[in-house]
């Protein structure tokens, strides 16, 4: 619709504007494969054989168990966005503008939790504190004399716990991008006229934040809402039901009628997103402050003073509840033989790990993905230099069209993506990708190229565009100066961007469970089956084995690259 | 030598998508199973040698989640798939009807002890049975209820007890379906009340193992694989009211419908897998034998004839007649009472 007026624009240009040819090949991917899609969901909810009903509204709308997913949902991913964002800007403020000690370490092992499965932590955390003999609450319990165990998992509570835990990384890794880029002027400005460092974070930088906060808000709440595998691992033993584990429950009933239900709910689900994705808009549209995109300034860093030492504590103490304990807990799950007894040396078995390395099915998978999720990064990492160099260099018209659809696809949820390409996706339409690994990476690309492309822009909009002139000025083509000039000094962003979109493809899980074939099972489908199905120790083993890649491949990173790239 | 890095890494990386999308050269086939990877896997080895002219490949899913995905690829009218070893009998009737399977009259056939078609569009290849299982570590037999009636009724077992989802395993469906005939949907609410955990296997045994639980509903197979696997103290109560036996088929998909239309070879794959040698692989796979005369019992079991003898009864006619309703029933009555 965007774009049909934009294309009334005048024509005489066209032959030669590179720019233009290349919006319109990532509006046309775009329109094909996330437009396209979602609107014939829509009209599939509304319409069936026998022509336009709504039938399928009414069953699913009278029938109070999705009244309850819905609220779930709502509650669950609007408290996990709150708690997300409040847990994730001063944390981001802390580690980015102050002199906390050992501030890129804690950098590194916050990002490092979007770098897991999310229903990874599920799985620790429901050993850790299961209301009859979680290991934390029994000893709690121990430690405090109390009469029964502190908590249980399986509750609004507990699920808002692990969605919070595993997705305010997400808010982190958004803030702390664009704090880093923050003119720190004004922050001066404010401290010089006697402000305590508090008064400035909360009446100077907080403000100038805003428009990011609300954008990593909304990528929490969307990440939450969307999620699969933690309301499947924590709700299904509290029978709390979410809108995802709905929608896949239809989808399991396995007649007709349940895949047109499933595909109501998801329209319901993404009008929700899509609310939520509007307003936020709204706010954040009004407030473009200049500031934040101004030269490229270093921030200034904050003294904590006598708070140097208590801060990092308590971020130490943070990490360790939050990182530490559940991944040790996971760790320690790959290496024990019987779950009920503590981890001893009779106990002790390399078993699963033997496992992990021998078996067909897990290689087989670890492959999948390992392509899939390098394909869908680096297709996508390309479309979001070319999206950073429209939208911070260029004026030409209709940038800001592909840069909409992309937050659009980001903000849908995973399950609706995927059902919307099945239905569209296998030939009914003259393509047919269904069961191939072109649908699971562009699944990928939809839902995460938003990540790797803001991480892009910020660091595009720090560089200012005097080098790229001189470079022009001396004879350069701009695709030259592209390669010369921007490219070298945004590499590191690059990169960064790369693993943001990487690693959420490497372990997907919510498309992959439906999009999935006999030659296309991705590693997160699979650690997701081992985990429910065979044994939670493989599964463990798995995990574990994804977090040591990524931890060596980030020193291997800093250590080639002398610490100008890493995760 | 950054730049060179990243174009070998993109060579790397194209390379591999391509490769990976070519096929093998062997007639291949696709079989779904809801069978366990480690079963999957020593299976493989041993086709591997058997048939070594085909590229034998299986596919692991729980049942419904197959089941769900075959009804996706309906749609584009060619399945995935040239056989399905899936766990629900009822569905292999389904199948049928809809004209989907080739028929195919095993010489096999006279030794199975238990019922299949007559006219060879499927044969049971795997007896597998619904039961209960405690932690003598943590309860005394007697203490726990020894049939599936006091498993739901007996309130001792309230939040410490789990089942299966028949949503997602066919084996836990022909189980409701089976209580359902015998009890009424009463049971149902009496699962609820008790406040039955509804998840998966590996999820149950190790809430068993942990002491979370004190009783679950499970597959004979997944106990004993784990007394033999991992020495495990977790052991299997066959209830009073009957273990629920799940003869669970073989079927042919016929060509044209199946992935690679080589049903010559899934001809010679079923009669291996009916006969005595494909049979005891069955049974090293903690399941029991269909044949009349079976090779061995599973480690640790009990013998075949004297389980299939317990067995509750099942009607697969209703189980499948039932299957949306008995989903929908256990969704609205069981997982979603609060």
């Amino acid at each position: 619709m965007f774009a049909k007026d934009w294309l009334a624009a005048p024509h005489e240009k066209i032959r030669f504007d590179v720019k233009l040819v290349m919006i319109l090949a990532i509006v046309a991917f775009l329109l094909i494969f996330n437009v396209f899609p979602m609107c014939y969901l829509i009209f599939r909810a509304f319409v069936n054989e026998s022509g336009f009903t709504l039938d399928a509204f009414k069953r699913i709308f009278t029938y109070p168990l999705n009244w309850n997913a819905l609220y779930n949902t709502l509650v669950t991913a609007g408290l996990s966005m709150v708690f997300g964002v409040m847990i994730a800007f001063p944390l981001a403020w802390l580690v980015g503008r102050t002199d906390l000690y050992g501030r890129k370490f804690f950098r590194t092992l916050f990002v490092m939790t979007y770098m897991v499965p999310p229903y990874v932590g599920a799985m620790a955390w429901l050993r850790l504190l299961n209301p009859r003999v979680g290991t934390l609450n029994v000893w709690l319990s121990d430690l405090f004399n109390l009469s029964g165990n502190p908590f249980d998992i399986y509750s609004i509570g507990g699920l808002v716990w692990v969605l919070t835990t595993f997705y305010y990384p997400f808010a982190f890794i958004t803030i702390s991008r664009a704090m880093e880029k923050m003119d720190p002027s004004l922050e001066e400005a404010s401290k010089v006229s006697g402000a305590s460092p508090l008064k400035t974070v909360m009446t100077v930088t907080f403000p100038i934040m805003l428009p990011s906060i609300v954008a990593a808000a909304l990528l929490v709440f969307v990440s939450a809402a969307s999620c699969y595998g933690i309301p499947s691992i924590i709700g299904a033993p509290g029978r709390l039901d979410t809108v995802t584990t709905r929608i896949i429950d239809y989808v399991y009933v396995g007649s007709a009628e349940g895949l047109t239900d499933a595909t109501t709910l998801a329209v319901a689900l993404m009008a929700i997103a899509n609310v939520v994705l509007y307003v936020s808009t709204c706010i954040c549209g009004k407030r473009q402050y200049i500031t934040v995109s101004g030269k490229s300034t270093r921030p200034s860093i904050v003294e904590l003073g006598k708070w140097r030492l208590p801060m990092t504590i308590a971020v130490g103490l943070f990490a360790i509840v939050v990182v530490v304990i559940p991944f040790a807990t996971v760790a320690m799950t790959s290496f024990t033989k019987n779950l009920g007894k503590p981890l001893s040396l009779a106990n002790f078995t390399t078993h699963y790990w033997h496992i992990l390395f021998t078996r067909k099915g897990i290689l087989d998978t670890a492959t999948n993905s390992l392509i899939a999720a390098s394909v869908a990064a680096t297709a996508g990492i390309v479309i979001a230099c070319v999206m950073a160099w429209l939208l911070t260099r260029t004026k030409a018209k209709g940038r800001h069209i592909p840069d909409f659809l992309i937050t659009v696809g980001s903000g849908t949820p995973s399950v609706v993506i995927a059902l919307a390409l099945i239905m569209t996706m296998s030939g009914r339409f003259g393509i047919n990708i269904y069961n191939t690994l072109t649908i699971m990476i562009i699944a990928y690309m939809i839902k995460y190229l938003l990540m790797g492309m803001r991480t892009v822009v910020s660091a595009m909009s720090q560089i200012h565009p005097s080098l790229e002139e001189a470079a022009l000025i001396s004879g350069a083509q701009w695709h030259r100066s592209f390669k010369d000039i921007t490219l070298p000094l945004i590499a590191p962003s690059v990169v960064a961007g790369w693993f943001l979109i990487f690693m959420p493809s490497f372990y997907e899980l919510t498309m992959s469970t439906l999009l999935y074939s006999a030659n296309t099972k991705t590693i997160g489908y699979e650690l997701f089956t081992y985990q429910t199905y065979h044994s939670q120790q493989t599964a463990s083993a798995i995990a574990t084995g994804i977090l040591l890649m990524v931890i060596m491949v980030n020193w291997l990173l800093n250590k080639l690259t002398k610490g100008q790239f890493s995760i | 030598m950054l730049k060179k890095l990243i174009s070998c890494f993109t060579a790397l990386i194209i390379i591999s998508y391509a490769s990976a999308s070519q096929a093998a050269s062997k007639p291949k086939v696709t079989i779904y199973t809801s069978m366990y990877e480690d079963i999957i896997d020593a299976m493989t080895d041993v086709l591997h040698k058997k048939f070594p002219k085909y590229d034998v490949e299986f596919f692991y899913g729980g049942t419904g989640t197959l089941q769900a995905k075959i009804a996706a690829e309906r749609d584009t009218k060619k399945l995935g798939c040239d056989m399905l070893m899936l766990a629900d009998p009822s569905y292999a009737l389904e199948l049928k009807a809809e004209g989907l399977l080739h028929a195919y009259l095993s010489k096999e056939a006279e030794n199975i002890a238990l019922e299949y078609d007559r006219e060879g569009y499927w044969y049971p290849v795997r007896n597998l049975n619904m039961i209960l299982a405690y932690n003598p570590e943590n309860c005394k037999k007697e203490d726990l209820p020894q049939s599936f009636k006091d498993f739901a009724s007996n309130a001792t077992m309230k939040g410490a007890c789990s089942m299966p989802n028949p949503l997602t395993a066919g084996t836990a469906l022909v189980a409701i379906s089976a209580l359902k005939d015998k009890y009424g949907y009463e049971y149902f609410d009496l699962l609820a009340q008790n406040r039955v955990m509804v998840e998966s296997g590996s999820v149950a045994l190790t809430k068993l193992e942990t002491g979370e639980c004190k009783e679950i509903m499970i597959l004979e197979e997944s106990v004993l694989k784990k007394r033999e696997e991992e020495s495990s103290s977790l052991e299997v109560i066959y209830p009073l009211d009957g273990p629920i036996g799940v003869p669970s088929p073989i079927m042919t998909i016929k060509d044209g419908w199946s992935a690679h239309n080589n049903a010559k070879i899934c001809e010679e794959l079923t009669d291996w897998f009916l006969s005595p040698e494909g049979q005891s692989y069955i049974v090293k796979g903690w399941m029991h034998s269909v044949l009349k005369n079976p090779p061995s019992i599973p480690y640790d079991s009990i013998p075949t004839a004297e389980i299939i003898k317990k067995a509750m009864p099942v009607n697969w006619a209703n189980c499948l007649k039932e299957r949306s309703e008995l989903r929908t029933n256990f969704e609205e009555r069981v997982k979603n009472k609060r």
